[in-house]
């Protein structure tokens, strides 16, 4: 018996060591040195509940990235899932305890996440206090890096200094792929008035954080630029079900589009489907990244889905030579379409950048384990990271400096084909003078 | 009146006498002639338009706020499930539209057909769907018939998190689309259009609320609730057989949220496992400013809340609807702690 | 001398074969050794540890306050968030840079040892605000009257930006200052040492730890007391029949009235701390879910009952921030353990966070079922439930 035992595990060995030398041999040339251990990474995002639909998109970004990157200099990647959602909504605390779990893990060097903007002021502090690096693919919430929005806009973003409250003396461990409100806002009203030649709109958001904070400052812009907001502000609350009293009050203002800041599942593009017998087809309707290549949207949209706009704070991937190979990548290792949503493909940038610092952490290191800080400080100094979202550089508030807005239109009804819809224009506010190129 | 709740153990007025009656009557006097009567003569079209909106969306939760208050009104339960046993009638109700080929964005013509169409299958869901509801009231409530009150409250929250649960892994995070056979075009009223829709939605919800007023003033079954809810031991004492008839209130209560679910999915076409958790809230709501137990009140304080949220966001600013509505409720119940149509029973 | 007889008699009258005494010794203790034991068990998860029972005891305080309408006078309240946000509330407003950004203009940071007090006395006048006009309510109108409160409040903060922050909530709000402190095993570090000043930071929850405990055992002999007394009494009188309480001379509005103030002024207690130790106040903390879950709590752990309520809310507590957000973990590392493809593993903990709902529920209904009473039920009310035959319930104090 224990004769037989011994060979078994003698077989199993040799069979996991073949699968080993497979590996290493597929892993992207890496050194196929003896295996270091692994260094973990967190995934901090609602995966349970009603904004799962954006968690657990990101957390296979991440999975993605880790999949792509195989053995990093002889370590692996273990990806390690943290949900911050009690009965199903995003919760500060649970946020909170998150972080300090993870900074608990003496091998996790940084996380990906958070996805809500409140759920990044809890969780800022402790992290920075363990200088363990974090990188948000979701929070465009302006205060968290600067102090104040782009001066090129009449937005107030009414920061107060809170950045650096949030960091107190601590170096900035906090970084961000997707950039701030105050240029997706004000990127769709340059294209309302300038492509669509829309004076007139009427907007609403989902009065959470990010749908308030980009309707504002879509409102602003409209407004600097000559355009002009008209009817009631409709704020709505999540138990609203019924939009046609605001869009009919817009309509009688003479509103010739609505812009809703707000998510997919905050019901965005139902205020859409319900401007069915109220505003004709034509009639465009803007929203920004919580609603762009979404099927799911689009299903909600219906007849109506056809002329909504809807902007990212990235570059089109046809544009980007780096992006086709991650994108089909990522929809060969999950080929549900529920997985595949924009921000699925920020977070495998995300989870790359990440890695990327790690890997520079690493050689910094000597080729050892590195120190939470130094990983943060390689996260920093990122340069040209070449992803999916183009080229990557972090200024020193730990900004993107990809200030790219894209702008894609639905043309069809059919959820399926969410994801192949137009680019349309983008807007590029890295620029002195920015404008909107439609080719 | 046509209540099923038992003798209403609230007694006294809160601001009772003249001055609260002059009071309770003369705010919402003021607030009309001030706020509304102005918007009304200056644009007769969009107010009208915008009273529409408010009849239909107080229509379809009256849909559900019935069930609720037949349900409280026989066990004084607070049904936190309730919601939720209406959102899977909605679920049930697209799967077997699926079934038989209707799915959202696809034209059939059916024609006159259709309406037999939907009267079948929202038969066919109603039995499922209270059936389940049942179920629900055999596993979960009646072993604790004779516990503390809030050990059943306790329970019904825990089935709520079971069927969102439930829902949540067979459909996912997502809203579903629910197909639409409500007839289309409207016709013209003073500038403001009145879809067929509106029409039809308001006329199911009046139907109903007759047909359960009929139901419990004048059937055998309808006399044994409101003996039930009256006095429990009394009722037995009588012959009731209590437990077939509080099984009946759950069946018909989750029926009626069953065809609430149909019509809310033909209506505003999405629907999530949580939809109904925050809706059934509405709907207590809605049965506590009517009079909880009574039919009618039900449907009327159902009325007032889509009203209220109409006019709100059709006027004014819309981050201040569930504000005014909770704060028209405790008004309410300040002057009159039984709600609109509670009746009064002096004290024991 | 006497004092040594006079507390040696005290002992000895102590029942030990309550089951709440020893609740409240096993309790005691647990609180007096758990950090030191966390710290010394798992030295790298110690502080997130410490930290997250800190943070259990902000329900835990919740779930004694509400324990006191619901359990003791009998006031279903539906709506207890709400104290809860103005408490957290009002210690963000006056210990944070906000009030800068609002039409005053001026930053305020008062003490957070200040605050307590004000946020409790914020608290306790709301509730009596709201109960004045509308305790005449009986039964459920209350409890909708007391959900609709908790739906306002939280709507209220949320809508007045320009003083509040609105959506973007109020953040960075300062931490509690300890003029000094002495570190030790307990702490994580080796040695003692006096600090002076210490502030209360993420990185160290001991001394957040120690002042919940500390908050805790005030609130509890506060209640207990309050229990015991002639309010108490009173409380029980009218939970069980409030006619008969009335013809007995008890002025019952004024005694639900302290109820409710009572209660509302110890969740403003939890709500101050809760701001303090998060650093952040948002609208979305204070859902209707959370006066459920503390509802939740209460009636899981025994209405009525100190020891319950504590039990009750640290295992709802427990369920919902750990067991539930834990399981996809376990799922994971058993998965490893039983060498499962890395897609297997992530689609069995996918499935284990999709069920996290059924779980929860299922656990809410099978305690409810298998202990209606609650896992520590009040010995009175016990009984009186044993004697009682008929439907009615003894909660239900204005059933005929």
């Amino acid at each position: 018996m224990t004769r037989l035992k011994g060979l078994r595990t003698a077989a199993v060995v040799f069979a996991a060591s073949l699968a080993a030398a497979a590996c290493g041999g597929g892993g992207g040339g890496s050194s196929t040195t003896a295996d270091k251990g692994e260094i973990h990474i967190g995934v901090e995002m609602p995966l349970s509940g009603t904004e799962s639909t954006q968690g657990q998109p990101i957390l296979k970004g991440v999975q993605y990235a880790a999949q792509r990157a195989g053995k990093v200099k002889g370590f692996t990647i273990k990806v390690i899932p943290f949900d911050d959602a009690v009965n199903g909504v995003h919760d500060p605390q649970k946020g909170a305890q998150n972080v300090q779990a993870m900074v608990g893990d003496t091998k996790l060097l940084g996380f990906v996440g958070p996805l809500n903007s409140n759920v990044a002021k809890t969780e800022i502090p402790i992290a920075a206090d363990a200088s363990l690096t974090m990188i948000s693919p979701a929070n465009t919430g302006v205060c968290l890096t600067k102090d104040s929005a782009d001066s090129r806009f009449p937005y107030d973003a009414g920061c107060g200094g809170l950045n650096k409250q949030l960091r107190k003396s601590n170096p900035n461990n906090y970084f961000r792929v997707v950039t701030t409100d105050d240029y997706q806002g004000p990127a769709m009203a340059d294209y309302f008035l300038q492509v669509l030649k829309i004076q007139k709109v009427g907007v609403a958001s989902d009065n959470q954080t990010y749908g308030k904070g980009i309707a504002d400052a879509f409102t602003a812009e409209f407004k600097a630029k000559g355009g002009q907001v008209v009817g009631p502000r409709n704020d709505y609350d999540q138990n609203t079900t019924d939009f046609k009293p605001f869009l009919t009050a817009a309509k009688n203002a003479g509103a010739q589009g609505i812009y809703v800041g707000g998510t997919t599942g905050t019901k965005v593009c139902q205020v859409r489907a319900q401007m069915n017998g109220i505003f004709d087809l034509s009639a465009p309707f803007g929203g920004g990244d919580g609603i762009v290549q979404d099927g799911e949207c689009v299903g909600q949209a219906g007849a109506f889905a056809p002329n909504v706009f809807a902007s990212i704070a990235a570059v089109d991937p046809v544009h980007v030579p780096s992006a086709k190979a991650v994108i089909d990548g990522y929809k060969k290792a999950y080929p549900d379409p529920n997985d595949y949503t924009a921000y699925s493909i920020v977070a495998t940038d995300a989870g790359g950048i990440l890695i990327n610092g790690l890997s520079k952490a690493i050689d910094d290191n000597g080729g050892n384990m590195p120190k939470r800080d130094g990983v943060r400080k390689a996260t920093a100094s990122t340069k040209n990271y070449q992803g999916a979202l183009g080229s990557t550089s972090f200024d020193a508030n730990g900004d993107t400096s990809v200030k790219i807005i894209s702008i894609y239109k639905y043309d069809s009804p059919d959820p399926k084909k969410a994801n192949d819809e137009p680019w349309v224009a983008q807007e590029n506010f890295g620029e002195d003078k920015p404008t909107v190129k439609t080719s | 009146m046509a209540t099923v709740a038992g003798p209403l153990k609230q007694t006294r007025l809160g601001i009772s006498g003249r001055v609260g009656g002059w009071i309770f009557y003369g705010v919402p006097l003021v607030a009309f002639l001030v706020l509304i009567l102005p918007r009304l003569v200056l644009n007769p079209g969009f107010f009208l338009q915008i009273l529409v909106f408010g009849v239909t969306d107080g229509a379809v939760l009256a849909l559900i706020a019935l069930g609720y208050t037949m349900v409280y009104g026989i066990i004084e339960l607070i049904n936190f499930a309730h919601g939720d046993i209406f959102t899977l009638g909605g679920f049930i109700g697209v799967l077997i539209f699926s079934l038989i080929g209707i799915v959202p964005g696809k034209d059939l013509n059916l024609g006159f057909l259709t309406l037999f169409v939907v009267i079948g299958v929202m038969a066919v869901t109603m039995a499922i769907n209270g059936g389940i509801n049942v179920l629900i009231e055999r596993v979960a409530y009646r072993p604790l018939r004779h516990q503390p009150r809030l050990a059943p409250l306790i329970t019904a929250v825990g089935m709520s998190f079971i069927l969102e649960g439930l829902m949540f892994i067979w459909k996912g995070p997502n809203f579903i689309q629910s197909p639409d056979l409500l007839p289309g075009g409207h016709f013209t009223v003073l500038a403001a259009n009145v879809d067929y829709r509106s029409i039809v939605l308001i006329a199911a919800a009046l139907v109903l609320v007759v047909l359960l007023t009929v139901f419990i003033e004048r059937t055998k079954l309808g006399k044994a609730m409101r003996a039930t809810a009256q006095d429990r031991d009394a009722a037995q004492l009588m012959g009731i057989d209590i437990n077939r008839t509080i099984s009946a209130t759950f069946f018909i209560g989750a029926a009626l949220a069953a065809a609430g679910g149909i019509l809310y999915g033909f209506y505003l076409h999405n629907f999530r496992f949580d939809t109904g958790f925050i809706t059934g809230l509405f709907a207590f709501t809605a049965a506590v400013l009517g009079g909880i137990g009574n039919i009618r009140g039900a449907a009327l304080g159902a009325l007032l809340i889509g009203l209220i949220r109409a006019f709100n966001d059709g006027y004014g600013r819309s981050e201040w609807s569930d504000v005014l509505i909770f704060a028209i409720l405790v008004y309410v119940l300040v002057f009159r702690p039984t709600g609109l149509l509670g009746m009064q029973v002096p004290e024991k | 001398m006497s004092l040594a007889v006079a507390a040696r008699r005290r002992f000895s009258s102590v029942d030990w074969r309550d089951p709440n005494t020893l609740t409240y010794v096993g309790l005691g203790f647990l609180a007096l050794i758990y950090p030191t034991v966390v710290y010394l068990i798992n030295p790298d998860q110690g502080p997130a540890l410490v930290s997250q029972a800190a943070d259990a005891g902000v329900f835990v305080v919740m779930a004694l306050g509400l324990n006191v309408v619901v359990g003791f006078a009998g006031l279903l309240d539906l709506g207890y968030a709400a104290f809860f946000a103005i408490g957290a509330y009002t210690y963000g407003m006056l210990a944070s840079g906000q009030l800068a950004l609002s039409p005053i203009g001026h930053e305020v940071h008062l003490p957070f040892w200040v605050l307590l007090f004000v946020a409790v006395l914020v608290a306790a006048t709301c509730g009596a605000i709201l109960g004045a006009p509308t305790l005449r309510l009986r039964g459920d109108y209350l409890a909708i009257v007391t959900l609709g409160f908790g739906e306002i409040v939280p709507r209220v903060f949320r809508n007045l930006s320009q003083f509040t922050g609105g959506v973007n909530a109020i953040s960075a709000i300062d931490a509690p200052v300890l003029p000094f402190w002495i570190d030790g095993p307990w702490d994580g570090g080796a040695s003692f040492a006096v600090v002076q000043n210490l502030k209360f930071t993420a990185g160290e929850p001991t001394a957040y730890y120690v002042l919940m405990v500390l908050i805790i055992v005030a609130v509890v002999v506060v209640i207990r007391n309050a229990q015991r007394s002639r309010i108490g009494r009173a409380w029980m009188a009218v939970r069980e029949d409030e006619v008969a309480a009335e013809a007995m001379g008890v002025n019952t509005v004024n005694i639900k009235l302290l109820a409710f103030a009572i209660g509302a002024s110890v969740s403003g207690f939890a709500g101050c701390y809760f701001g303090a130790k998060l650093s952040t106040v948002s609208p979305e903390n204070f859902t209707f879910l959370v006066s459920v879950t503390i509802l939740l709590m209460v009636t899981l752990g025994g209405m009525g009952n100190i020891p319950g309520a504590i039990v009750g809310a640290l295992v709802i507590y427990f369920v919902q921030y750990k067991l539930l957000s834990d399981l996809p973990h376990w799922v994971a590392s058993a998965a490893s353990a039983l060498s499962l493809s890395q897609h297997a593993t992530n689609v069995a903990t996918d499935y284990a966070t999709r069920l996290n709902f059924v779980i929860f529920g299922l656990i809410l209904a099978v305690t409810m079922l298998l202990r209606p009473q609650g896992l520590l039920p009040s010995r009175v009310r016990a009984q009186e439930l044993q004697r009682g035959t008929t439907d009615e319930s003894v909660f239900d104090a204005s059933a005929t």
